[in-house]
């Protein structure tokens, strides 16, 4: 039986001081509350994240591995003469992260599905911007060089596991680093 | 305003106001489109929130054009008018409801069945590369506010002029914000590495947003096939009818009557003869509602139902 009207403990701004309490210190529970307290905890965290430049992080966690392993796996398509700059941005990627580069000989298609199945960090290759395979790979910019007009023309680029984002985020500021 | 053409007067001023509403909606979520545009880089998710954005302005676009078609008079070739409009945009309505769920079901599953892990690079500038994250963040936090405002303005309009396409769009606006609050948390899963944090969202509200959309088709489909006028909000049968109804069964006995909807008008049949007072909408409907009442016909000699 529901507790009387006129007894009822509750005003709102004890509710809304209690609220705030939990906010702060979650713990768990269920419900709206519970929900409420989960979203802050995540936008809070998030935030915090974010401001130390820990965001985004990749989903297969690269970075983590190249740190941890002291290598990144790299490998440079046939025909790719003027590799060098990629991979020296990739060295000096490597590098902050107390790793060296471990270059992979592998060709073509071959290299882009090791690459697809977390067995490579990045190939560095020609690659035209409308590529075919641009939905299964992250292509960076063009190294060193303005964008084509024809977006069929293939130009060195870097190509990266999809969802990498932290990988892929500081190959692309590096990547618009030398472009200046 | 003609027996089966135009606005009655009582509620003429609401049904401009939906119109108003309908072209702001048109105009905000035009924009909407146009910022997503810019930021969705080849983020497949941000891809399917703009593709969800400009289905979601069929309901809109088909309430003007319902609206106006519902002003023209009758003429030889449609001698009951251009009423039944409301009834086909609902129908429509009710379809791009429908289809923007499906759509956010089917690319959400295929995502998380195929393990794709979704990419989102970084964009420079005034010669600072940030991460296209935090722009999408952005672009989705103003894709949920117009929204919420024309959803929370439609309802009580929808209300008043018994206009399930408002409704429905006023629903579309509710799968619009929802959408847009399953995009943040998808990017911030994104952020945190979390590959599948982005489809569990969308697909939890296609499921939302599938359910709303059934209820509607299920009332559209009603409406078309002379079903007896359902409430503005569910498959359940209107107030108004049951007061209708009553008021009938009350004046002429335990006769037969049937009721169909027109758009937002009811048509009225009854299984008796021609009274030789015949009551007026507002005795059988009260003054508020009378409007709705398009039609009362008697049916003196009424046969067996078919075999």
């Amino acid at each position: 039986m529901g507790r009387p009207w006129s007894d009822r403990p509750y005003t709102a701004a004890p509710r809304a001081a209690s609220t705030w309490v939990l906010a702060v210190q979650p713990r768990p529970g269920c419900g709206v509350r519970g929900t409420m307290n989960r979203v802050l905890t995540s936008l809070v965290l998030v935030t915090a994240l974010a401001g130390c430049n820990a965001l985004p992080r990749d989903a297969a966690g690269t970075t983590e591995r190249i740190a941890r392993e002291g290598a990144m796996r790299v490998a440079v398509l046939p025909g790719t003469h003027d590799a060098s700059p990629a991979l020296s941005l990739l060295g000096n990627h490597a590098r902050r992260h107390d790793a060296q580069l471990a270059i992979v000989n592998l060709s073509g298609e071959h290299a882009l599905r090791r690459l697809e199945d977390g067995e490579l960090d990045a190939v560095v290759g020609h690659f035209a911007k409308t590529s075919p395979w641009m939905a299964n790979i992250s292509l960076s910019k063009p190294v060193g060089q303005a964008e084509p007009v024809d977006s069929r023309q293939p130009i060195l680029r870097i190509a990266r596991r999809n969802g990498e984002n932290a990988l892929i985020l500081a190959t692309d500021r590096a990547v618009a680093q030398s472009a200046k | 305003m003609s027996l089966h053409g135009g606005i009655p007067p009582a509620i003429a001023a609401d049904v401009r106001r939906g119109e108003r509403l309908e072209w702001w909606t048109l105009g905000w979520m035009g924009s909407v489109v146009l910022v997503m545009w810019l930021v969705m880089g080849a983020s497949q998710a941000m891809k399917a929130a703009v593709i969800e954005d400009l289905l979601s302005l069929i309901p809109a676009i088909v309430f003007l054009l319902a609206a106006r078609w519902e002003r023209r008079a009758p003429n030889a070739r449609f001698p009951f008018g251009y009423r039944r409009a409301n009834s086909l945009a609902f129908l429509v309505a009710a379809t791009a409801l429908l289809s923007v769920g499906a759509f956010l079901a089917y690319e959400s599953i295929s995502t998380l069945l195929r393990q794709e892990h979704p990419t989102v690079g970084g964009i420079t500038l005034l010669g600072h590369t940030i991460w296209l994250g935090w722009l999408m963040l952005a672009a989705l936090a103003y894709s949920v506010v117009p929204p919420v405002i024309l959803g929370w303005l439609k309802q009580p309009v929808a209300e008043r002029i018994k206009d399930k396409v408002l409704h429905t769009d006023a629903l579309m606006q509710k799968a619009d914000w929802q959408t847009g609050l399953a995009g943040i948390a998808g990017i911030l899963g994104i952020a945190l590495g979390w590959w599948w944090a982005d489809a569990a969202a969308a697909l939890f509200i296609a499921l939302s947003i599938g359910k709303d959309a059934t209820g509607a088709l299920e009332q559209a489909v009603a409406e078309l096939l002379d079903g007896t006028p359902r409430a503005l909000d569910s498959n359940a049968l209107s107030d108004d009818d049951t007061a209708l109804i009553t008021a009938l069964k009350e004046r002429f006995g335990d006769v037969d009557v049937r009721l169909r909807e027109t758009g937002r008008y009811i048509a009225a049949e009854v299984d008796c003869p021609s009274p030789p007072t015949i009551p007026t909408a507002v005795e059988l409907m009260g003054s508020d509602a009378e409007w709705r009442l398009a039609s009362l016909s008697f049916r003196p000699e009424p046969s067996d139902g078919p075999v």
